[in-house]
């Protein structure tokens, strides 16, 4: 009975996911790559500088999210300093703050430091959106860390930011790439966020792309496009998902433990 | 810790204030077409035509405009949250009933005077010239040009013995003729409309109201009268049409994006729509697609003279060369050999028989139509009748769906609150 | 950011013996500076910046005029407001309850290591590979009556006659479809957090309760919830932040309708900043909605802390 009941349930969670591959490769007269054809040829279909743009925002974003939140993590799991419950609980509250307004907010201030229309202004706020979640498990990573560990490197001669870089980072990978993969999930696929904050179309991310699909022609939807579209996006998260899964299944082991 | 803070938030403050002193001149004719870069923004569904008018300028001139089409439905936050940044692109394009709503914001610059002194100003589309208008000043051109017609499929009207020549010239007619229609079974349907879509309701159901001599609103666009006889009618009759079964089904929920896909099915007797859809639903359809006027309930005709408004970008640098483009977009080049030669609306009344449109006789159909249409003015159109939260789509769900007279007299309120803000 | 970057290198070089303890206090600071940053410039500036404009009349370009509190008086009466406060509510609700069961149901199915259970496990977790944007637009598709295969399984089963729009046919469909897409887009990943908590519940524990002979229903009440308590607050003010919070999955799949019957809180506030080009009244909206959501978290923490 649990057997079935997992197994059905494995199924109704896989549905959509296989629909869409289906969908995507399904065309009036039988099976192709005719969708595929459109989504990449089209007018306003990717194009390579979208991809190029898309991986160059995943890239700044997962490496600023890991330098920053494994300081941070590291602060804040092993060190007193003054103002760190504070700073820590501002850290989580970037979660409670309405997407929508912020954005306006964001806009304005990059247009202050000339960080307007920049993969790089956006990269940076994409890090700020993944703060919450990746200084909260790598802060907990680095809590997990027994003590000795980092004691015996100390007593070593070793500064705290080697013994950081040379005992603790292999201690707390797991975690790394857990905050890694969530960082490159959420800045491969966001959509709001570069709407808003890019302006000019060789600048746009491929996500754009896709969701212009839904609304491109006034009327209707090329809903065949736009399953392969999903599909496509989804293809390089589903792999490292696969890839990685024992590092995060660990990372959340250490990470999300307590509250 | 705090203070560090504190003046980072007090630094950037100032910076921000600081950047918002800079005016932007005005350059001299004389140096309209330097061989600037000017960036002009458009919603995706007008791309097409936009860049088709940047291909050929750019083509003939030193200035090269380049466009960026943004998603329909996102297109005003994206709008908003440049402007909100002083960053808005050189030209932009919207939607020409929320140009009233642009430019009463300042979101383009005035070009009062440059407009005046255009030899053509007479011949370009007054409704859209006076929606790009606030306060008697201008700050919007005609960009495109798309009116609501009748769309009737000629071969589901011979199959169901009525005259394909033949449209119908009255609202009841188009009634009696989608019954007809109906009547053939299987999964043909008479008509089609977007129960849900408040841009489509605006664009069908209006005419018939203006042709019928009734009206929605003030002319000024602050009171509404959809309470009125002629909307109270027009709502019946489409009304009794969905409960019928006449209407398709999903008329009900249709909130725009599946509209164009049921009138390409081909199973769909007569149903109005957008001009512009002539050659979408040909190049899909198999079927001989026929157009007339809207109509009122008992005869005349009128249209919803639709479309994008364009002006220059309040905030940018290069309104001089700017305006060299829009110039150019209006003369007789321009309408003829981009937009006429594509099938489009010419934006000047002058031209609407050209050496294109005498082809095809219903485009000269189209074309004339302008004359007796309207595009109506209101400020807060956006809010009070495109929106999905729009007052409007209530008071219409209710007319079409719910307690009729009562959903009017509460919707004529809430519309004319709306309008007021 | 350069220079407090560059301070950096300052603290690496070694040290031959542990550092006094006000030193570490400082070396602390120091790596949190990077966090501190981002959170300063990119988060605190523009929330500054938001409810300084929800005291003022904001143009889109010009300048502003103070107008304190118009902007919060103006919420009282607005009836579209109250509508989607009431909608939102409603709706947490219904998500927290389903998300709930369904994670904590599943990380109870896949809790013990055996034949096939990773399997099941990386089938649950799998639509947190897709971005929420994504996952919106393939339900879209899912649900269509064009192209998706809903209806047609459910014509072929008998359960359905005729045309049928889950996304905007009725208020309780149109809820039901946002529904079933944040179950499935994150019922895998809260399993997985709560498998989690699970796990670190020693054996021992559970082996004792065995010997007293208690019941499965009694270990589970008197073992496992309370001593995951921490990990269920935590999945919990999650579920909770994030339905206050929605949008994406109206704003994709139903528009807020049918008559605006799952019209979101912040689809209000996108409606009033990028529709009414009200930045002012938006503003106080999110403002009044950000104090809620900490409040609402400080008491939760508040009774964790209590209790635990």
């Amino acid at each position: 009975m649990r057997r079935l009941t997992g197994a059905a349930l494995a199924i109704l969670f896989l549905f959509p996911l296989a629909w869409s591959a289906f969908a995507s490769v399904r065309t009036p007269s039988g099976f192709g790559l005719e969708n595929y054809a459109r989504l990449f040829n089209a007018d306003n279909g990717i194009h390579f500088e979208q991809a190029f743009n898309s991986v160059a925002v995943s890239v700044l974003t997962v490496g600023g999210t890991l330098v920053v939140s494994t300081l941070g993590g590291y602060a804040f799991g092993r060190f007193t300093f003054p103002g760190r419950d504070a700073l820590f609980l501002l850290t989580l509250a970037i979660l409670m703050v309405p997407y929508a307004t912020i954005l306006i907010a964001l806009y304005v201030l990059l247009g202050w430091i000339g960080l307007q229309d920049s993969l790089i202004g956006l990269s940076l706020v994409l890090i700020m959106f993944q703060l919450p979640f990746s200084v909260f498990m790598m802060r907990n990573s680095f809590e997990a860390v027994p003590k000795e560990l980092e004691e015996a490197a100390l007593l070593d001669g070793c500064g705290s930011f080697r013994a950081l870089t040379r005992i603790m980072l292999p201690a707390v990978k797991p975690g790394l790439i857990t905050v890694g993969l969530f960082a490159f999930l959420t800045s491969w696929s966001e959509f709001f966020a570069p709407l808003i904050l890019l302006n000019s179309t060789d600048k746009f991310t491929m996500m754009l792309t896709v969701v212009n699909m839904r609304t491109a022609t006034f009327g209707a939807i090329d809903y065949a496009a736009l399953e392969a579209g999903v599909t496509f996006m989804a293809v390089p998260c589903l792999v490292l998902f696969l890839v990685l899964q024992r590092s995060y299944v660990r990372g959340f082991m250490s990470g999300a433990l307590r509250g | 810790m705090k203070r560090w803070m504190g003046s980072i938030v007090a630094a950037t403050l100032l910076l921000g204030a600081a950047a918002c002193g800079d005016d932007t001149k005005a350059g001299t004719p004389a140096d309209a077409d330097s061989g600037t870069t000017l960036k002009l923004w458009t919603r995706a569904a007008t791309e097409s035509q936009s860049k088709a008018y940047a291909a050929a300028y750019n083509a003939t001139h030193k200035n090269q405009v380049e466009v960026t089409a943004y998603p329909n439905e996102e297109y005003p936050a994206k709008l908003a949250s440049a402007a909100g940044a002083k960053a808005l692109p050189d030209l932009f394009a919207s939607d020409v009933v929320f140009a009233p709503q642009y430019a009463s914001q300042g979101l383009w610059l005035d070009i009062t005077d440059k407009f005046n002194a255009l030899p053509v100003k007479d011949k370009v589309a007054p409704a859209h010239v006076r929606n790009g208008t606030w306060n008697k000043k201008n700050y919007a051109v005609p960009h495109t040009v798309d009116m609501s017609v009748m769309l009737y499929n000629k071969d589901l009207f011979a199959k169901a013995g009525l005259d394909p020549e033949k449209p119908p010239t009255t609202l009841q007619e188009f009634a009696d003729d989608a019954r007809a229609v109906d009547k053939l079974g299987g999964d043909v349907n008479g008509t089609y409309f977007g129960g849900n879509c408040g841009g489509c309701n605006v664009f069908t159901l209006w005419p018939s109201v203006w042709a019928s001599s009734g009206d929605v609103m003030t002319a000024e666009g602050t009171e509404s009268t959809v309470n009125g006889k002629a909307m109270a009618d027009v709502f019946a009759l489409y009304r009794k049409l969905y409960d019928e079964g006449v209407a398709a089904p999903a008329s009900k929920d249709e909130a725009g994006p599946t509209w164009l896909g049921a009138l390409q099915s081909g199973k769909i007797g007569i149903a109005p729509g957008p001009a512009a859809w002539l050659g979408l639903i040909e190049e899909k359809a198999a079927f001989k697609l026929g157009i007339a006027p809207i109509s009122g309930i008992d005869g005349g005709e009128s249209t919803f003279v639709g479309g994008d408004a364009i002006g220059i970008g309040a905030t940018s640098k290069h309104a001089a060369q700017a305006w060299d483009f829009l110039a150019w977009t209006l003369g007789d080049e321009a309408q003829v050999e981009v937009v006429a030669k594509n099938k489009g609306v010419p934006v000047r009344t002058d031209l609407a028989a050209n050496k294109y449109s005498s082809a095809d006789p219903r485009i000269v159909t189209i074309n004339n139509l302008m004359a007796k249409g309207r595009t109506p003015y209101a400020k807060n159109f956006n809010v009070t009748y495109n929106d999905p939260q729009s007052p409007w789509v209530t008071a219409f769900r209710g007319a079409l769906f719910g307690d009729a007279r009562k959903s009017l007299d509460d919707g004529a309120t809430a519309l004319t609150a709306s309008l007021k803000k | 950011m350069t220079l407090l970057v560059d301070k950096r290198p300052a603290v690496s070089p070694p040290a031959a013996r542990p550092r006094p303890r006000r030193t570490r206090r400082w070396v602390g600071a120091l790596y949190a500076a990077p966090t501190a940053f981002m959170v300063g410039m990119f988060f605190l500036v523009p929330l500054g910046l938001v409810a300084y404009m929800s005291l003022h009349h904001w143009p889109l370009l010009g300048a502003p005029e103070l107008n304190a509190p118009e902007n919060y008086a103006g919420m009282a009466d607005d009836e579209l407001l109250a509508t989607a406060a009431w909608f939102t509510l409603k709706y947490t609700v219904v998500v927290t309850v389903l998300l709930f069961g369904l994670s904590f149901g599943l990380a109870l199915l896949v809790q013990h290591p055996g034949r096939g259970v990773g399997l099941l496990r990386t089938a649950y977790f799998i639509p947190a590979a897709v971005g929420f944007a994504s996952a919106s637009l393939l339900f879209l598709g899912l649900l269509s009556d064009e192209i998706g295969p809903v209806n047609r399984i459910l014509e072929s089963l008998g359960l359905l006659h005729g045309y049928v729009s889950w996304t905007s046919g009725s208020s309780g469909s149109a809820l039901g479809s946002a529904v079933g897409l944040v179950l499935w887009r994150f019922a895998g990943f809260n399993m997985l957090i709560l498998l989690t908590g699970l796990q670190a519940i020693p054996v021992e524990v559970y082996e004792a309760a065995r010997l007293d002979g208690a019941s499965r229903w009694a270990t589970f009440r008197r073992i496992t919830v309370p001593l995951m308590r921490p990990t269920l607050a935590l999945v919990l003010t999650l579920m909770v932040t994030g339905s206050l919070l929605a949008f994406d999955q109206f704003w994709i799949l139903t528009r807020g309708g049918p008559d605006n019957s799952t019209t979101s809180l912040v689809m209000i506030i996108y409606r009033k900043a990028f529709i009414e080009l009200d930045l002012g009244s938006a503003a106080a909206i999110s403002v009044v909605l950000l104090v809620v959501l900490i409040l609402f978290n400080v008491v939760q923490l508040g009774m964790l802390r209590r209790k635990g």
